[in-house]
């Protein structure tokens, strides 16, 4: 397919930059710089090349010449959503977002599903007073392996007297991968739907539960005067202040895994370490690749709806044997798409993967 | 009246995007404009003659220049004028490029904003009269802000031709970051040898005062005459008078921690080059060490906001790498470029003699460096074979570039020089007057106004003080008669002016219950003008009939 460059593609000095800290070039055949010099030409491209891209957004973060190289894949991959020429299972994904605001087609009313598991009153944000969103991804929604992360946060807001209310089944897809995929249009319409319902319920603040999400709240739905923020901040600000009190100990090695949409392209990485440093007995390690060097699970970008081509060793499968060999017990992560791809690596060598509020919840006191 | 109109091109700059042929088309057909044209550069010398020309041969009485801001150039054309046998003060410059042609490309609306600027001249220029200049006597003496290479230089240059230099140092000892390097390319000296050569001199001279642990508090007056004062050794006070400045600041090494997928203070083996400089024989290598040496840190990179090449890293890394062979014969060290940049004589080839003593050099920006156990991975793209690649090594050597000085922020508030986008002093035309600064009588050297070699740097600074020596030499200088003026009659001696003079200007006459102003005082701000209640407060040079006409001539309908 013939693409044409719409980014700052002519000022790219070819330095490689891009590819070098790609998680996926050179281990696929993906080479990002490549594709942008051959985006400055008009010239060929492979169509599956594009979509090794997980969209952890290390290239564009990094670019000496902001080039933004993970946007123009996005751009290069909407040349192809335009024509229809994608992989089944990502039409599939997109078909679904389009009818059920979300990319497995599951039903909209059963978005707050986890709701019922919290055990405590929740509210819908119309009722409350202060105003604070709390946000789920479609991955904490649908995926049952994850209803835990909104359930123990709801608890933690509830018992510390936090109020909180969520939008339930008013509540879709933030977009953020779905531009990723490429699908402006589709994209557009699910930030006017968020917004009107922002709007309506007249929301002053965003507790998001996915670095997705807050990702594009942040960056891409242009709303000044919202609050958008991560519960790990949240959380921290709790334990600082003595709200939340941590009262047991956990006597384990734990390695903290930094999330390309927290860490790399929102500078968050103190807050989820501050919180498990807080905690008695708990052993942080580090693994070698870690904050603005950590190593992209490989869950974003439309990797979650689509199998790629070629067969190579998973970052994931690499991360967890690292961890294996630190000695690590548990890999902590803050984001829905580190805990499903990690937890599919991590069982077979016995490690287990938490998401940071699984181990708050433990240690409460 | 006579006006002669001149529009420049300024090259590309302004004809890009105003219609100059249209502008001069346009003024041709004003009744008393004897002679309208435009010029692709109206400040070089054949630009200058058709100038002179047309003054003699209309006997033109008013000149107006539609060209650059009047901060640029404004001596070269009065000097022109002088030079065509006219008063200079009855030069009007419009600026069609900063304010005009810089502003938007749209080639319409520029051309007609750049009509009514030039209508606003030559309405107003009727009332430029043929003032005199004042002459003032030039103190024959120098400040030099800073002791490295470049404000050494300068200082020795000045004290030799009989300036009294006063040179202060921020830091305990003058020599800056030349005096940290173990080995200077391509002297094959050690700065402290070079340095040390030039401090020699300076304290051997009875015209010179060194002052370290220095700071610069105030600085007031004008070319010949400026006030400074300076405190010294933390507190110690001092006032002086100089006739003019040197700011030679230098540069602040790139800061490593900016850029943290490059490790920098998470492991030992991961250093800057400056650190090497210093200390090589510090460092633990084993027998046959594996060192890779990165490129362009802190340079060339938007990320940080800063998109200039530092020019000096390229050479550096060359020489580190041979520091380093030359210690360690079976040394493996590979070096990671985006553009080799040896620029400065007899760099290409000493770059060839590095490859051909076995240092290899591997293009792509390096992108992350993971210190593990057993050595230091880095990982980047070899971009001329288009592979990823991880190689393990023992030190890793990060080639910084250079940062602007933090101190420069508050010195350009205290001199009243801009800085540029980097935080690096600005040139007055970076071509033309690369010394100059857009203040007369401060002037810069060395890597205060962007990265240079030592042999530039040292350049810089004896150029800088060979132009202030023309100036301070000749003993006196010409001073804008723009002075403020109190018309008796109107003034009722509130004061108010009094209160907010700041060269302390305005001296009240009790006995005749009005103010006066102090000519060689006055700087000619205006402050006094505006606050004046009864309007007896006149600017020469600005008066209000001035100010009005030239909204006219905004105002006017095409
Ligand atoms: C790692 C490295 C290696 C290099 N190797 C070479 C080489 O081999 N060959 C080569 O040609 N060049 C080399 N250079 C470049 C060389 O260091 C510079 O060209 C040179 O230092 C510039 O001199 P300078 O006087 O302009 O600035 P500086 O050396 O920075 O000196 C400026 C001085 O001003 C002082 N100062 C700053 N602000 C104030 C203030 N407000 N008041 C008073 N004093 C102030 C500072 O303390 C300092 O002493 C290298 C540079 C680096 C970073
Ligand atoms: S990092 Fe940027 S400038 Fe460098 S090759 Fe990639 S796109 Fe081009
Ligand atoms: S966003 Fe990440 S995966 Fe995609 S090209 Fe950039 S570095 Fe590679
Ligand atoms: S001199 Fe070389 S290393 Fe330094 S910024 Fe320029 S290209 Fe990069
Ligand atoms: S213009 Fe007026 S206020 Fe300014 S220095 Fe002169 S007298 Fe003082």
């Amino acid at each position: 397919m013939e693409f044409t460059n719409t980014t700052k593609v002519f000022t790219c000095i070819q330095c490689g930059k891009c590819t070098g800290g790609c998680p996926e070039s050179g281990r696929t055949p993906l080479n990002v710089r490549l594709i942008v010099r051959k985006n400055q030409f008009g010239a060929q491209v492979k169509n599956s090349h594009l979509w090794y891209c997980t969209s952890c957004g290390t290239c564009t973060v990094r670019c000496p010449r902001d080039v933004k190289p993970s946007e123009v894949i996005f751009d290069m991959r909407s040349t192809l959503v335009e024509s229809g020429d994608i992989s089944t299972s990502i039409q599939k994904a997109l078909e679904n977002t389009f009818l059920q605001k979300n990319p497995w087609g599951r039903a909209r009313s059963k978005r707050a599903e986890w709701a019922e598991k919290s055990g405590v009153a929740i509210k819908h944000i119309s009722d409350t007073l202060e105003k604070r969103l709390l946000l789920s991804c479609c991955v904490h929604a649908y995926d049952p392996r994850c209803h835990v992360i909104p359930v123990n946060i709801s608890k933690l807001l509830t018992y510390s007297g936090i109020e909180f209310g969520i939008l339930g089944e008013e509540e879709c897809c933030c977009g953020n991968e779905i531009r990723r995929i490429g699908e402006k249009g589709l994209f557009e319409e699910l930030r006017e739907e968020n917004i009107s319902n922002f709007n309506r319920y007249d929301v002053r603040e965003i507790l998001t539960l996915s670095p997705h999400c807050m990702n594009t709240l942040k960056k891409e739905y242009n709303l000044p005067k919202l609050k958008v923020y991560h519960y790990t901040q949240l959380l921290w600000d709790m334990i600082r202040e003595g709200v939340v009190k941590i009262g047991k100990d956990y006597k384990k090695r734990v390695a903290y895994h930094d999330p390309c949409f927290l860490g790399k392209q929102n500078g968050i990485f103190e807050e989820p370490r501050y919180i498990l440093k807080s905690i008695e007995g708990l052993e942080l390690l580090e693994f070698s690749r870690s904050r603005e060097n950590s190593l992209c699970c490989e869950g974003g970008g439309g990797r979650m709806f689509y199998e790629v081509e070629v067969q190579y060793e998973r970052n994931a499968k690499i991360r967890v044997e690292e961890a294996y060999e630190l000695g690590v017990q548990t890999i902590v992560v803050s984001c829905p798409f580190c805990l499903m791809t990690l937890e599919e690596q991590a069982v077979e060598k016995g490690i287990e993967v938490k998401d940071i509020s699984e181990i708050l919840v433990e240690v409460l006191e | 009246m006579k006006t002669g109109i001149f529009i420049c091109h300024c090259g590309h700059n302004i004809k890009h995007t105003v219609d100059v042929k249209e502008l001069s088309e346009y003024f041709k057909e004003i009744p008393n404009v004897y002679v309208a044209t435009d010029y692709a550069f109206v400040c070089s010398e054949p630009g200058q003659e058709i100038i002179k020309e047309s003054i003699e041969k209309f006997e033109l009485d008013r000149v107006i220049i539609a060209s650059c801001t009047p901060s640029l150039h404004g001596e070269l054309f009065k000097d022109l004028l002088k030079k065509s046998g006219l008063n200079p003060f009855l030069l009007r410059r419009v600026s069609i490029r900063e304010h005009c042609s810089w502003t938007g490309d749209d080639l319409k609306k520029n051309t007609e904003k750049a009509k009514k600027l030039i209508l606003a001249g030559l309405f107003s220029v009727v009332h430029n009269l043929p003032f005199e200049e004042k002459v003032v006597e030039v103190d024959k003496s120098a400040l030099v802000i800073g002791g490295g290479i470049s404000g050494l230089s300068a200082a020795c240059f000045l004290s030799k031709m009989g300036i009294r230099v006063y040179l202060i140092e921020k830091e305990k000892e003058l020599g800056g970051h030349v005096k940290r390097l173990n080995n200077v390319w391509p002297y094959e000296k050690t700065g402290k040898e070079i340095v040390e050569s030039l401090v020699s001199e300076l304290v051997k001279a009875d015209n010179v005062q060194i002052y370290t642990g220095a700071r610069l508090e105030l600085l007031e007056g004008y070319f010949g005459n400026y006030n400074v004062k300076i405190t010294a050794d933390g507190e110690r006070e001092m006032n002086f008078k100089v006739g003019g400045v040197i700011v030679a600041t230098g540069f602040e090494p790139f800061d490593p921690y900016l850029k943290p997928e490059l490790g920098y203070g998470r492991d030992r083996r991961i250093v800057t080059t400056l650190e090497i400089e210093e200390k090589l024989n510090e460092v633990v290598l084993p027998e046959k060490p594996r060192v890779a040496i990165l490129h362009c840190v802190g340079s060339r990179d938007e990320t940080l906001g800063k998109s200039y090449c530092s020019r000096i890293c390229c050479i550096n890394a060359l020489k580190v790498a041979r520091m380093i062979k030359e210690g360690y014969e079976n040394a493996y060290i590979e070096c990671f470029y985006m553009d080799v940049r040896a620029h400065p004589k007899g760099g290409e080839e000493f770059y060839e003699e590095t490859q051909v003593k076995g240092v290899f050099f591997t293009r792509g920006n390096v992108a992350e460096v993971v210190p593990l156990s057993r050595c230091v991975l880095i990982r980047g793209e070899d971009t001329l074979l288009g592979e990823v690649f991880e190689k393990e090594f023992d030190l890793v050597v990060l080639s910084i570039g250079m940062s602007s000085q933090s101190e420069n922020k508050r010195l350009s508030q205290l001199l009243k020089v801009s800085l540029d986008k980097d935080g690096f002093f600005m040139e007055a035309h970076i071509k033309l007057r690369p010394f100059d600064t857009a203040v007369k009588g401060i002037f810069i050297a060395g890597c205060c106004s962007g990265p240079k070699d030592v042999e530039e740097s040292i350049n810089h600074g004896k150029a800088s003080a060979l132009k202030l020596f023309g100036m301070l030499n000749k003993g006196y200088a010409y001073v804008e008669p723009f002075v403020a003026d109190v018309t008796e009659k109107r003034c009722s001696g509130c004061r108010m002016c009094e209160s907010v003079c700041v060269a302390n200007a305005i001296k009240y006459d009790a006995r005749k219950r009005v103010v006066k102003v102090e000519e060689a005082q006055c700087m000619g701000c205006g402050l006094c003008n505006a606050t004046c209640p009864s309007s007896a407060v006149t600017l020469l040079g600005y008066s209000d009939m001035i100010l009005m006409d030239e909204i006219s001539g905004l105002l006017a309908r095409l």
